[in-house]
């Protein structure tokens, strides 16, 4: 859904109301809070039951987007979403928003798994490295995974740079079976 | 027929009765002596120049027609009987001949059955000699898959067994200098591939 046609167009939409970067992030984090609870099951589901109709589905929006105190264009976006009956597709409009986003201020998003819990300053060398790379800010989601031994492994712009000292290993099994 | 049905009946008649008369007269002359023995001469004469003329009349045509058919057919089995023993003697000289060439022909084949059964016991001993070579490549590749494939399953094995030692080693002495020392080498290799 992330890359859907629909998200993608709402997304632009959003992105070019303002060229003020700052706002631009606000915006961000404002729909992501939006797309968060759109997406929680008991709201998910009361919205799309048919029960509901779609005026009351409207207003049950705008009441959402006013009580999370999100500024006005957010709140216009999610009437808007609820009038074309695109709340399902909220996250992903989120989603591609932060994309759009990323591009725009040249930034990429990178997920660092870690074999144990890492301190700032190997995540902050690990970022870096990655930044050398790309030419781009990171900003970088790190997880745990004790099964990685030992080591890290980065995933970036749809590629994976594998430092684990587990898939050193079955490297080296894979050689001893030659 | 100048005679017709009729006329033929009367003279039939005509000829059974005038013996009769004839004999009549032989008696009624016999008192008259001598007179009557020309008449009956005549009478005996005429009466058989009658009967001789019916006889060719009416059994003459048919019985002609009998002898002619007997003649016909006999002359045809005559004649059938001639190309048969043509034949049969043709038959004969071409069996003759053919026994004065069975020598030869025996000869003839026996020399084929030979130089056949040569041929043939050449050819299967080229095609065993072909088998048994096939045979033994195929046994030695067999061989040779099933040593590599003894090999990588033993290869396999200790693969597994040295990765399971090393990952309880790992797992046991890993220690943060470890984790240290891999961060800065993934470092150093996200640096080499960094656009210079």
């Amino acid at each position: 859904m992330k890359g859907s046609r629909v998200a993608k167009r709402y997304a632009r939409a959003l992105l070019g109301l303002s060229e003020d970067r700052t706002q631009l992030e606000t915006w961000g984090a404002e729909l992501e809070r939006l797309a968060r609870i759109g997406d929680a099951p008991e709201i998910a589901l009361r919205l799309a039951s048919p029960e509901v109709s779609h005026e009351a589905r409207v207003a049950a929006m705008a009441k959402i987007a006013e009580r999370l105190d999100l500024s006005y264009p957010l709140r216009s976006l999610a009437v808007v979403v609820a009038r074309h009956g695109r709340i399902a597709n909220l996250t992903a409009i989120s989603e591609s928003y932060q994309d759009q986003l990323d591009v725009l201020l040249g930034r990429a998003r990178a997920t660092l798994t870690f074999a144990r819990e890492p301190n700032a300053q190997d995540t902050a060398a690990v970022v870096r490295g990655l930044e050398a790379m790309v030419r781009k800010t990171v900003i970088a989601t790190v997880k745990v995974d004790q099964a990685l031994l030992g080591g890290v492994v980065a995933e970036l712009e749809g590629k994976i740079y594998d430092g684990s000292l587990a898939t050193r290993l079955s490297e080296a099994e894979r050689r001893l079976v030659g | 027929m100048i005679v017709g049905k009729r006329g033929a009946v009367i003279l039939t008649c005509a000829v059974l009765l005038l013996p009769a008369a004839g004999w009549c007269a032989e008696a009624a002359g016999g008192e008259a002596a001598g007179s009557g023995s020309w008449l009956s001469l005549l009478f005996y004469v005429f009466n058989f120049a009658v009967f001789v003329w019916i006889l060719v009349h009416y059994a003459g045509p048919p019985a002609r027609k009998f002898f002619a058919d007997r003649a016909s057919g006999i002359k045809e089995t005559f004649a059938r009987a001639e190309a048969t023993y043509k034949e049969a003697q043709d038959l004969a000289n071409r069996a003759a001949e053919r026994m004065s060439r069975l020598e030869a022909e025996k000869q003839q084949i026996r020399a084929d059955l030979d130089a056949e059964t040569a041929h043939m016991a050449n050819r299967i001993r080229e095609m065993a000699r072909e088998t048994a070579l096939r045979i033994v490549r195929d046994t030695e590749l067999t061989g040779a898959a099933i040593t590599e494939a003894a090999q990588r399953h033993v290869r396999a094995m200790l693969a597994e067994a040295t990765g399971r030692l090393a990952r309880e080693l790992m797992i046991n002495s890993f220690n943060d200098d470890d984790q240290a020392r891999l961060l800065r080498s993934f470092e150093e290799r996200l640096a080499q591939e960094a656009p210079r």
